[in-house]
Parts: C-alpha cells; sequence; structure tokens
C-alpha cells in the first residue's frame, strides 16, 4: 500500500500545524523515516520546545512534553536519567539552542548525557514573526532588523561548531539540511544511534526554510538554504 | 518507630527526602541549602538505588526534576535566594501541567544576592513567584525536627493534590544543630510515570491557543484547588485559649515566639501565638478562631509585611475588632527577648 | 451608520484577514471615528482562524471585544466557529459564498449575504487578490470613501505590487469587490472547497497518490522535480491552495516530491511486478 507519510507520525492530526513549505515538517518527514527504519518507535521520548517547535507537540505518535528557551534538554537529561532504556529526542529552534538554553546544551554535551537534540536553524524567531535571531546572516532585514542586520551583531552563530570544543570526546555532532533530505536522514539516523547504541549525547543542526516570515516561494526558500551553507557548512562538525 | 538523633537542618531535610520516597536530587550549590545537595550526593554512595545530578544553573535542576516526575521518580530540589528565583520557571511550568514539584528552599536575606544567613523574604517569591494564581502549596518549618516531617509531607502533598510544593527554611535552621526525633512514614505516597512508555503516547503542553482553551484548564485547577485546600492547610495555636494578646508568626520567628509567650504567661500576661504551618494554602478559620478574642495582634516576620498581608487579608470582613500591628525585621533574626521588648513598645 | 458598530472578521491564517482590518479601521480612524481593532491570535502563524474584532463609533470606546457583532464577515468554513458566539438575529452575516455553504451558518443568521470573493479572485485576478475583493465590499458597506481605502491599500500592500500591471489589477480587483451587489440565490453549494480523499493516479509502470486534504500549495515538490512532471492544478487544498497534478508519463519515480512534501500530501511509487 502507497504511503505518503512515515508510519510514526500520529496521522490523525494531519495536515499538521507548521505553514505551507515549513522546513520543520521536511524534517518531521525524515525524523519519521528514521523512526522507522531504525524500528524504534516504541522506545522514543520526544520532547519539543518553544517557538514553532511546540506546534509538534502531538506530531509523532510517541510520547511527548512541550517546554520552552531550551529547557527540553535539562528536562529530558532529567527523564533520561530515570528512564535509560527510553530514547529520548529533544527538538527545538535556533532561538532556543543558540540562545536562551545555550548553557543547557552546552553542559549537557560536555557531561555526555544521552540525548539526541535537534536543532531547526531557520535564522530567526519564526512563531514571533521572524525576528533576527543568532544565526540570522548579517545585511537580513527583518522587524528587529529593519535597515539589514548589522554585521556588528554577529556574522551568524556556529553553535555546532561552538559545541564542538567543550563536547565530551564521545559526542556526536552535525550539520545538515532541508535540501538534501536524504543527508538529512542519515544524520538524523547516526545522532539516534549514538544514543541508543553507544549511550552518547548527539546534536544535529538542521538548515531549514521559513517561507512565511522570508516572504519567499518554494525555490527561493531552497535557493537561500543554499546559500545558508556557506556560512554553515554541511557534515559531522565532531 | 522514632529515633533520636543530633544533626542539622540541612541534614534533616536529607533525611526526610530519603524517608519520603525520593529518588534523585537536583541541584546547584547556594548557601545556606549546599548542605542539603551534599548530603544526599553522600547517599548515593551508599545507596544505589539514589540518583543525583550537579546541573550547571538552578533552571536546569528544575527542569532535570520534571523531566524525573515525568519518568515517575520522587524527584526534587534545594535551593535558596536568586536560585528560588531562577526555579520559578519549571515552578510554574509544573503548576501549569500539575506536575508534583518539591523544592525546600533556606530562605537567606534579599533582595538579590543579599546575605547567605537568614530572612523570611521567600514567602512572596515561593506563593506568587510564578505568572499564573499561585496553586503551591508552601510549608514554613520553624525547628529542625519539622525540617524531617515537612519535607515528608511535602512529598506526599505534591505527589497527592500534584501542586508544586515547597518547604520553607532558612539559614539558621538549615546549620543549626538540634535533637530531633524522626518519626517515620508507614507508607509514602506512591509515585508513577506520567509519560507513557506503552499503549498509546500521552501528549503533554503547557501553552494554548486559545484564551479559552487555557481558561477550561485553569478552572479545573481552580476546582482542585478549593477542593482540597482544607485538607492541606495546617497551623498551630499555642496558649491562645484566652488570649488576648495574639502574636502571628512563622518558621523560626515563630519558634522565638513561643519562648516570648512562656516569658509573658509567668508574667501574667495573656498571650498566645498562631503559627500557619502551612502559608499556602493558608488556615484562616483557625486564626479567625483565636483572634476573635484578642483585643490587640502582633504579626512578627523578617519581612517587610509578606505573612502580614495574607494574615490581614485573612482577617478583614469577619467583625475582627483587635488592633493589628506589624512588627517587621527584613533579613535578620529576632531574639524572645527582642520580640518580648517590641510587644511591649507597641502595646504602649 | 449608526453610532457604533461591531464588526468581527474571521477566516484562515494567511487569508489576509487582518489586512482588511487594518485598511478599514485606518481609514474610518482618518475619517474621525473613534476606532478600536484587536486581532485575536493563537500561536501558530498558519492554519488556524484568523480573527479580528473591530468597533467603529462616533463615542469614545472602552473595549476591544463585545458580546455581539453588528456585522460578521466569514471567510472560510473553518472560521465559523471562531464567529458562532457573537452572531444573533440582528447581525447581518456576510460569507464567501465559493468556500462557505449557507448550510454551515448557525440557525440566528438571518441576515446572510453571500459573495464568491475567492471565485472572483481566482477567475478574474489572482488567488491573492481575494483579501482586496472582501475589503472593496466591506469598505462600500460601511460607506468609507473609495478612493481613501485605495490610498490606504496601495500604503500597506504598496510593495507587493511589483508592477504597474499587479498593481492596476489588485486595484480592479478592489473595484470589482466595492462594486459586488449581494444576490438573492441558492448558496448551499460552495464552488471552491477544498477537494477530499485520494487522489490516485496510475499507469502500467506507476502509482501517484496526492491527498488534497493535506495539501497546502507550498510547491516544493514542483521545484524539486527534477523531470518536471508536475504543476499545480485546479483541484483545491486545505488552504483552498491549488494542489499539484503529475504526468505520470514523464515522471521517473525518484522519490523527490515525496521526500520533500513536508506535509506528507504525495507519494509516487513504481508498481510492484507481477510474477
Amino acid at each position: 500500500m502507497l504511503s505518503t507519510i512515515p508510519k510514526s507520525w500520529n496521522v490523525k492530526l494531519k495536515p499538521h500545524l507548521f505553514c505551507p513549505g515549513c522546513g520543520h515538517g521536511i524534517t518531521f518527514k525524515q525524523l519519521g523515516f528514521a523512526i522507522d527504519g531504525l524500528g524504534i518507535q516504541k522506545e522514543i521520548t520526544m520532547g519539543v520546545d518553544i517557538g514553532c517547535s511546540l506546534l509538534a507537540w502531538n506530531f509523532l505518535d510517541v510520547p511527548t512534553i512541550q517546554t520552552h528557551h531550551g529547557r527540553t534538554t535539562p528536562l529530558l537529561v532529567g527523564y533520561k536519567l530515570v528512564k535509560p532504556k527510553r530514547i529520548v529526542i529533544s527538538y527545538m529552534g535556533d532561538g532556543a539552542a543558540w540562545g536562551i538554553g545555550l548553557q543547557n546544551i552546552i553542559h549537557a554535551a560536555y557531561r555526555n548525557n544521552p540525548v539526541t537534540v535537534i536543532v531547526i536553524n531557520n535564522e530567526n524567531f519564526a512563531m514571533t514573526g521572524g525576528q533576527s535571531s543568532y544565526t540570522t546572516l548579517p545585511g537580513t532585514i527583518t522587524p528587529t532588523s529593519p535597515v539589514g542586520k548589522s554585521p556588528e551583531l554577529g556574522a551568524g552563530f556556529k553553535g555546532p561548531e561552538l559545541i564542538r570544543n567543550v563536547a565530551h570526546k564521545d559526542a556526536y555532532i552535525a550539520r545538515t539540511t532541508v535540501t538534501n533530505p536524504i543527508h538529512l536522514l542519515s544524520t538524523l539516523k547516526k545522532a539516534i544511534l549514538a544514543q541508543k547504541e553507544n549511550n552518547n549525547f548527539a546534536l544535529v543542526e538542521v538548515l531549514s526554510i521559513c517561507p512565511t516570515n522570508w516572504k519567499t516561494g518554494a525555490k527561493a526558500s531552497l535557493d537561500m538554504a543554499f546559500e545558508m551553507e556557506k556560512t554553515y557548512p554541511i557534515g559531522e562538525v565532531k | 518507630m522514632a529515633e533520636k538523633i543530633f544533626i542539622t537542618g540541612n541534614e534533616a531535610a536529607v533525611r526526610g527526602a530519603v524517608d519520603a520516597g525520593a529518588k534523585i536530587m537536583f541541584g546547584y550549590p547556594i548557601t545556606p541549602a549546599t548542605e542539603i545537595l551534599e548530603g544526599w550526593i553522600a547517599q548515593t554512595v551508599t545507596d544505589k538505588s539514589l540518583q543525583y545530578l550537579q546541573t550547571e544553573d538552578e533552571i536546569a535542576a528544575g527542569f532535570g526534576v520534571l523531566g524525573a516526575v515525568l519518568g515517575g521518580a520522587k524527584a526534587f530540589t534545594a535551593s535558596a535566594g536568586i536560585g528560588h528565583v531562577l526555579l520559578q520557571d519549571p515552578v510554574a511550568m509544573a503548576e501549569n501541567m500539575r506536575l508534583p514539584f518539591v523544592g525546600i528552599m533556606m530562605q537567606r536575606g534579599g533582595p538579590s544576592t543579599g546575605t547567605v544567613n537568614f530572612s523570611q523574604q521567600e514567602v512572596n517569591l515561593a506563593i506568587h513567584g510564578g505568572n499564573g494564581d499561585s496553586f503551591r502549596i508552601v510549608y514554613s518549618a520553624s525547628n529542625v525536627e519539622e525540617m524531617y516531617s515537612l519535607v515528608i509531607k511535602a512529598f506526599s502533598a505534591a505527589w497527592k493534590y500534584r501542586f508544586p510544593t515547597f518547604v520553607l527554611g532558612d539559614g539558621y535552621l538549615g546549620k543549626m544543630k538540634a535533637t530531633v526525633e524522626l518519626k517515620k512514614l508507614l507508607k509514602p505516597v506512591e509515585s508513577k510515570p506520567i509519560l507513557s512508555e506503552s499503549g498509546a503516547p500521552t501528549w503533554l503542553r503547557n501553552c494554548f491557543s486559545s484564551e479559552e482553551e487555557l481558561n477550561t484548564l485553569l478552572n479545573n485547577h481552580i476546582t482542585d484547588w478549593e477542593k482540597n485546600k482544607n485538607k492541606i492547610v495546617e497551623s498551630e495555636s499555642f496558649h491562645t485559649n484566652d488570649a488576648r494578646y495574639l502574636v502571628i508568626a512563622h518558621g523560626l520567628v515563630a519558634s522565638a515566639t513561643k519562648e516570648t509567650v512562656l516569658k509573658m504567661r509567668h508574667e501574667r500576661i495573656r498571650i498566645g501565638l498562631f503559627r500557619p504551618i502551612t502559608l499556602n494554602p493558608f488556615d484562616g478559620e483557625a486564626l479567625r478562631t483565636v483572634a476573635r478574642g484578642a483585643k490587640h495582634i502582633f504579626i512578627v516576620e523578617s519581612a517587610y509585611g509578606q505573612l502580614g498581608t495574607i494574615a490581614k487579608a485573612e482577617l478583614a470582613g469577619h467583625n475582627i475588632k483587635a488592633k493589628i500591628s506589624q512588627i517587621s525585621k527584613p533579613a535578620e533574626g529576632f531574639t524572645p527577648e527582642e520580640i518580648l521588648k517590641e510587644i511591649k513598645k507597641h502595646n504602649a | 451608520m449608526i453610532d457604533t458598530t461591531k464588526i468581527i472578521l474571521a477566516g484562515e491564517g494567511g487569508q489576509g484577514i487582518q489586512t482588511i482590518a487594518k485598511v478599514i479601521t485606518e481609514v474610518a480612524a482618518e475619517q474621525g471615528l473613534d476606532v478600536s481593532y484587536i486581532p485575536v491570535f493563537g500561536v501558530e502563524q498558519r492554519g488556524t482562524p484568523s480573527v479580528a474584532f473591530i468597533i467603529l463609533s462616533h463615542e469614545k470606546i472602552y473595549y476591544p471585544r463585545f458580546d455581539s457583532a453588528d456585522y460578521a464577515i466569514i471567510l472560510q468554513k473553518r472560521a465559523v466557529a471562531s464567529v458562532l458566539a457573537y452572531i444573533n438575529k440582528k447581525t447581518k452575516v456576510v460569507f464567501d459564498s465559493s468556500t462557505v455553504s449557507v448550510r454551515d451558518l448557525p440557525d440566528e443568521a438571518i441576515h446572510s449575504f453571500g459573495i464568491p470573493a475567492t471565485q472572483i479572485a481566482t477567475e478574474k485576478f489572482t488567488p491573492k487578490a481575494f483579501n482586496l475583493i472582501v475589503a472593496g465590499k466591506l469598505s462600500r458597506v460601511l460607506n468609507l470613501d473609495e478612493d481613501q481605502v485605495w490610498q490606504k491599500i496601495e500604503k500597506l500592500l504598496g510593495k507587493k505590487f511589483k508592477t504597474p500591471e499587479i498593481k492596476e489589477k489588485s486595484r480592479q480587483a478592489y473595484l470589482s469587490g466595492r462594486k459586488y451587489i449581494f444576490e438573492l440565490k441558492d448558496f448551499s453549494r460552495p464552488t471552491f472547497q477544498p477537494a477530499t480523499g485520494k487522489i490516485i493516479i496510475k499507469n502500467a509502470e506507476k502509482t501517484a497518490q496526492i491527498l488534497p486534504e493535506r495539501c497546502k500549495g507550498c510547491g516544493i515538490c514542483i521545484v524539486k522535480c527534477p523531470v518536471g512532471a508536475l504543476k499545480f492544478s485546479d483541484t483545491l487544498g486545505v488552504f483552498a491552495t491549488p494542489v499539484p497534478e503529475i504526468d505520470l508519463e514523464k515522471c521517473i519515480a525518484c522519490g523527490n516530491c515525496f521526500r520533500f512534501c513536508p506535509d506528507g500530501a504525495i507519494a509516487v511509487e513504481k508498481n510492484k511486478k507481477l510474477k
């Protein structure tokens, strides 16, 4: 039987709440396939953060908890300590990961807490209307950078490269992109297996697209995501 | 079976947590609560069923507690002052989602870093520190023994009623050593996983799209709170039967007041003490019963009217004729003699 | 206009509901009325009802919301639920008769007026002109000056009018809404409702499946198809946007559309060979 979605999606709540063309949908497609492919749906506990990520609070047919400000990671660190057999996935955007909740990721990586963190980097605060983020590239016009983001505010925050320097030697850190679903799938699988098989911390940053806030059509959105790779290179960071 | 031992308040709190069935503690060192974290970690060395995580900050500690609780373990944290401020974030989430949460807060002087010693200034914070309607159970311990018994009670209340629960102590109580009798609880309340591990998945969120949706949820919280608050409230009335003078005090200040009351009784002054054991919910009924016969009420606290605001609201509109005096000494303790002096000064 | 007019405007997020509200209220404010406008919003940017409460008055307005509306403007079937509570027997209900059936309206909606805004926009202009047609009709109903309203639209949407042709077409869309006369007719069968069920297309080698109820019309599948086998069709998806159609003769069953679709709305598979 031909199916359009992964088995692990919560099919009753589709269409999901993400915007047309949203990179979260593409990521969840491949995350779903990763879970299906590894046959681990029954072992997964999902945590989603605030921002657009929270729209996935019932996206997958797995137990899910929603928190805020990047605290999904310490919450799942706590959960994993008492439920070591569960596979926990901490899902959030670049605002939660690289801004307000940064130190929580740093320390989870440093301590090698067995948690798989997925960071959707769409270069803006999407749910609040596309404001400038740490990952927004210089020159970009957003509601909080109306004349273009000043280069003095940073050249684009490279989270995985930062974490690499303090992370435990066995941690898995990589960057992938929604423009390459095959790479996205294999990276997500590796990040889940790092936790499942070797009890390691894993972090995947996913370069994503935000047609609603970027005000771009399908082609322009994907082109912009390719452009992002110049600043944020794809591949294993550690 | 009661055991009598000589320990500090912080050690008593650790014993309380162990005896209540706690399995994991998350914490970040802060004076004067650090010994609770140290004491718990020492327990984990000998008892392999116990775990701990020293986190990067109090926010992570609080969210770690929530994670462990979702997994079905009894978990807790301990902190003070500015650490208590940071903990309000996870506590507000617990309040929204009705997750059991236990926090032992050893009050220190504030605002901000303040002092590391003593205060009763974290009452408002414990009760009202979230962006909600303050559905938190707050106990105030007045001696080392209560650092044990109220911690046990806090776990029972948190898991039974599913409201976040605080035990307020202070720097003196944490560091002072006293002989205490440990009355063990026979049957600690049970804890089960909240996130499903098989069958239909649980999807939990604390963010809602419409006002109506959230309001409906909160109305359920209100119903539960109103239904249970009379089962939760606790207070002590000390020499209040014939009291013409009534002191309202909590925590260690209430303990000091007991000595004052006994001294004044010796001088044949008809004075008594009302001591709330739960600051929220508050035993207003018991307070009004003892306040009716009083002609002068003294509210004594090491804060500027935090207990006073609660007590006055409970007394208002009930035809209580007593004069009310507020005696405040923010971030500083009272000796029994000082309380006596203050009462006499206000009654002059 | 009576002394105070209370309007509730509801549609799907992304339909331009708040733009209509801004145009109407800013013009009314310039005319010296006391005006209040508040958007009602959830956390999602798209996919949930977008509602605006508007009050226009000759007297001071103290609170932005109300219990009953003088006008209820309903622009999407899924938005009906959001306005039910504000409709009484005196409320004038204006609805997009190309997407909402008169049967979807509550019994209290005695005075209901249909305008096939989606149909007019799609057939005569572009789907995006939809909110200009509604703004045109609503501004006429409220007796707001034709030129003043157009100037406001130009000011608010000017950046989107990238060529003089788009600008003129937009103006024509606005005017067609303005000139539209409510008719008495059967409004029970909307022509522009999202399609339901599965679209299954087969040939000897391949089978394709498209689910309009999940398709949000983002167009990523069309962009990512390496052989140009996909294009937009006349069928409408969940947000009343066009759904792709597939030319199986061109299709090489590479799986790109399936892998990229954020909504799980499309899949193509090679047929299994019978033994």
